[in-house]
């Protein structure tokens, strides 16, 4: 690979997830992050709103009679007025139910790369390993992204976004171990030997769904449960707040739920690698990022019998930018 | 070991080679094939890979060397982004109330350490055998005149003291619930241990165990702010020990939730802390007092300790009507619940805080709304201090 500074400005890393879109640029020496949320809210339309958000840049679009406010500003307006953020994606994939998914994510992607059209540029972008029974709903989101990358002008590829996190943070290890990404939508895993997937799938369970199950239990909208687990939240074992609490229930829910899932299918898969020495896990996403997580996931992890030794789990230093970071790692490789 | 076996340690050690993490990977890649579908198994293609090509493979791998060798000087480090800091407000901060009884630091020395216990000269004993670590304290203090990216200075000695409650489950505290609240106890110390939850926990029978050593940050405080007359503190989890009773809170008035042997080995445990670094009088204060809602910028967010803790007897001053720095210094309001505890003690410090912004504010010439606006901006400053100083995930 050659490694000029044309073709390493030229490459970009993508993290398309179902609470946050991330890029990752290589700029000089360093990886340049850039993120918003997934997210947007709508308003009913009038001038002087239209003619307040442009003043103040704040990222919007017409749709017949209502304002479309998205990216990290949604969160803001939902707040104001009250109202749930609505997401372009559900899942890990483009949500069906909201007709213009598809556009908004691209208007997010403009948004944080900064330009209308691609000129050539190699660009990685995440997707989702398919959750058991629904490989079909993946294949389309995938080709969709393509599509959409491709007709902006990009050179674009997809990666599993678990292999993606093992790129990201596994190179002391010859991208060998155990990447999860645990996301709004979904918790993507990938084992990887010598950068090679084995295996990759991912659990309908993520930062949503202890939002939604709490704000079902505790009677509170969801994003201000999300605000609560973001800002505030952390394992410290016994709550006066009842809403910590049921976080904590529904965090360990998906904790059991993940570690369960990775010993069936070290189970289920056929011709493992012989790994000649304990692998490294590697947890990141916006899910893991609870302080106290690493160690209630890694108490899990020591109590269940996996086939494989562990070396070590350990918390991604940035765990919003491994998977973009990964990503980036795979465009820059393909030159 | 098997040919296999040798090829791959040689690649694998050709890899290591590459310091550029693109570059290890495009390495790894063309000597082991691209990678194929998530969808597939890729490993079983590798792994069905001929002696022949695996040796060729090796070869290839030798070849490399000088290449790898020339990569070398193309290390490329992975560095964050930086994050552009705020404009800055112009407000002076409030002058700190000066504590006119602050009591003095006690003297408190060691008199025996093992693995088992430590004793102290004023008989506190602390039980080591939950003793768990984390990493060592490191945390980002700001003067009281500045608070921006560059003002922020790291510090490691401890600041302060918060008093928790655990709010676990309690057993009757009678003779015959005797193996019930032994039970209880040892519960709670293994969970607060997993989690590194505090830096000491007093037990029902007032014993004293170490939980977090005191070289290391526990996950006690969680988003809060204190301030003394030259610091101000944002989550204390670093900078504050954090201490536990085993209790739950009372809100009302005059009910003491903890027993006489729980207080006396407080007031021991409290004394060797404040001797051994210095800690202020000023600076023992309760989750109550220093716990925040980031989100609502609100103050009194977690309410344990929000009334009753008895400063006198574990030797210091009490504090809770000491206005709230969260409120003075980043124009926090109070939490629905602490403005309907209008007669708790902490609710004197809320209305003594408020007092003060009302004062500063007009002394400003400002609305007391906008100057709240314009010192709530100072705690966007403090976070985006922390998070330029790569402070803010283990402030948290």
């Amino acid at each position: 690979m050659t490694n000029t500074n044309t073709q390493v400005a030229s490459a970009i890393g993508l993290d398309v997830g179902t609470s946050r879109i991330v890029t990752a640029r290589r700029k000089d020496k360093d990886i340049q992050f850039a993120k918003q949320l997934n997210a947007f809210v709508t308003i009913p339309f009038s001038k002087l709103t239209q003619g307040v958000l442009k003043k103040e840049r704040i990222p919007h679009l017409i749709q017949d009679s209502e304002i479309v406010v998205y990216g990290d500003e949604s969160e803001r307006f939902a707040n104001l007025f009250h109202k749930e953020t609505r997401r372009p994606m559900l899942r890990g994939v483009l949500n069906k139910d909201e007709t213009e998914s598809g556009t908004l994510v691209r208007y997010l992607v403009t948004m944080l790369t900064g330009e209308e059209v691609g000129d050539g540029k190699k660009l990685c972008f995440s997707i989702p390993a398919a959750p058991l029974g629904a490989t079909q709903e993946v294949d389309e989101h995938e080709a969709e992204l393509k599509s959409m990358f491709t007709k902006l002008g990009y050179d674009a590829r997809s990666i599993s976004e678990g292999l993606a996190v093992v790129y990201g943070e596994m190179e002391s290890s010859n991208y060998t171990g155990i990447g999860i990404s645990c996301g709004g939508g979904l918790c993507n895993v990938c084992l990887a030997y010598l950068s090679v997937p084995v295996f990759s799938f991912s659990i309908p369970k993520g930062g949503d769904f202890i939002d939604s199950s709490v704000a079902e239990i505790r009677g509170e909208p969801a994003t201000r449960i999300r605000t609560i687990k973001e800002e505030s939240f952390h394992f410290n074992g016994h709550f006066a707040n009842k809403i910590y609490d049921s976080l904590a229930i529904f965090y360990e829910d998906m904790m059991q739920a993940l570690v369960a899932a990775l010993k069936d299918t070290f189970a289920s898969v056929q011709n493992m690698p012989k790994l000649n020495r304990p692998i490294p896990l590697v947890l990141s996403g916006g899910s893991a990022m609870a302080p106290g997580f690493r160690d209630r996931f890694e108490k899990i992890m020591r109590d269940t019998e996996l086939p494989v030794a562990i070396s070590e789990v350990r918390l991604a230093p940035s765990p919003m930018h491994s998977t973009a970071r990964g990503a980036l790692v795979a465009a820059l490789s393909d030159m | 070991m098997t040919i296999r076996g040798m090829v791959v340690r040689l690649v694998e050690w050709r890899a290591r080679s590459f310091t550029d993490p693109a570059q290890r990977l495009q390495f790894l890649q063309r000597r082991l094939g691209p990678v194929p579908s998530s969808r597939r198994n890729p490993w079983r293609a590798l792994s069905r890979m001929p002696i022949v090509t695996t040796v060729g493979l090796a070869l290839a791998g030798i070849g490399l060397v000088p290449v790898c060798r020339r990569t070398l000087g193309l290390a490329l480090p992975f560095v964050l982004a930086s994050v552009p800091a705020t404009p800055k407000v112009q407000i002076a901060p409030p002058a700190p109330t000066q504590s006119a009884s602050a009591m003095p630091l006690p003297h408190v020395w060691q008199v025996e350490a093992n693995h088992q216990f430590d004793l102290y000269s004023n008989g506190l004993r602390i039980e080591n055998r939950f003793q768990t670590s984390t990493e060592a304290r490191s945390f980002l203090a700001f003067p009281r005149q500045q608070i921006e990216a560059r003002a922020g200075q790291r510090l490691t000695k401890p600041a302060g003291i918060v008093f928790h409650t655990t709010e676990s489950h309690l057993a009757p505290f009678e003779e015959g619930q005797n193996r019930m609240l032994k039970r209880e106890g040892e519960g709670l110390l293994e969970y607060v241990s997993r989690n590194h939850s505090y830096h000491f926990v007093i037990d029902r029978f007032g014993r004293v165990f170490r939980i977090v050593g005191e070289a290391d940050y526990a996950n006690h405080a969680g988003n809060s702010i204190w301030a003394d007359e030259t610091w101000i503190y944002v989550n204390l989890n670093q900078s504050f020990f954090g201490v536990a009773f085993e209790a739950r809170s009372q809100p009302k008035e005059g009910e003491l939730p903890v027993n006489a042997a729980q207080v006396h080995a407080a007031r021991t445990l409290t004394e060797m802390l404040r001797a051994r670094y210095g800690i202020p009088d000023g600076n023992c204060v309760t989750h109550a007092q220093v716990s925040i809602y980031p989100a609502g910028r609100s103050a009194g967010y977690h309410t344990d300790w929000a009334a009753n803790l008895p400063f006198e007897d574990l030797g210091l001053t009490n504090n809770y009507a000491r206005p709230l720095p969260s409120v003075t210094l980043f124009g926090f309001s109070a939490t629905a619940l602490l403005e309907g505890a209008r007669n708790s003690p902490l609710a004197k410090g809320l209305k003594a805080a408020q007092d003060q912004v009302r004062a500063d504010a007009a002394v400003e010439n400002l609305s007391e709304h906008r100057y709240r606006q314009l010192l709530q901006t100072r705690y966007r400053d403090a976070i985006t201090a922390l998070h330029a100083n790569g402070a803010l995930q283990e402030n948290n």
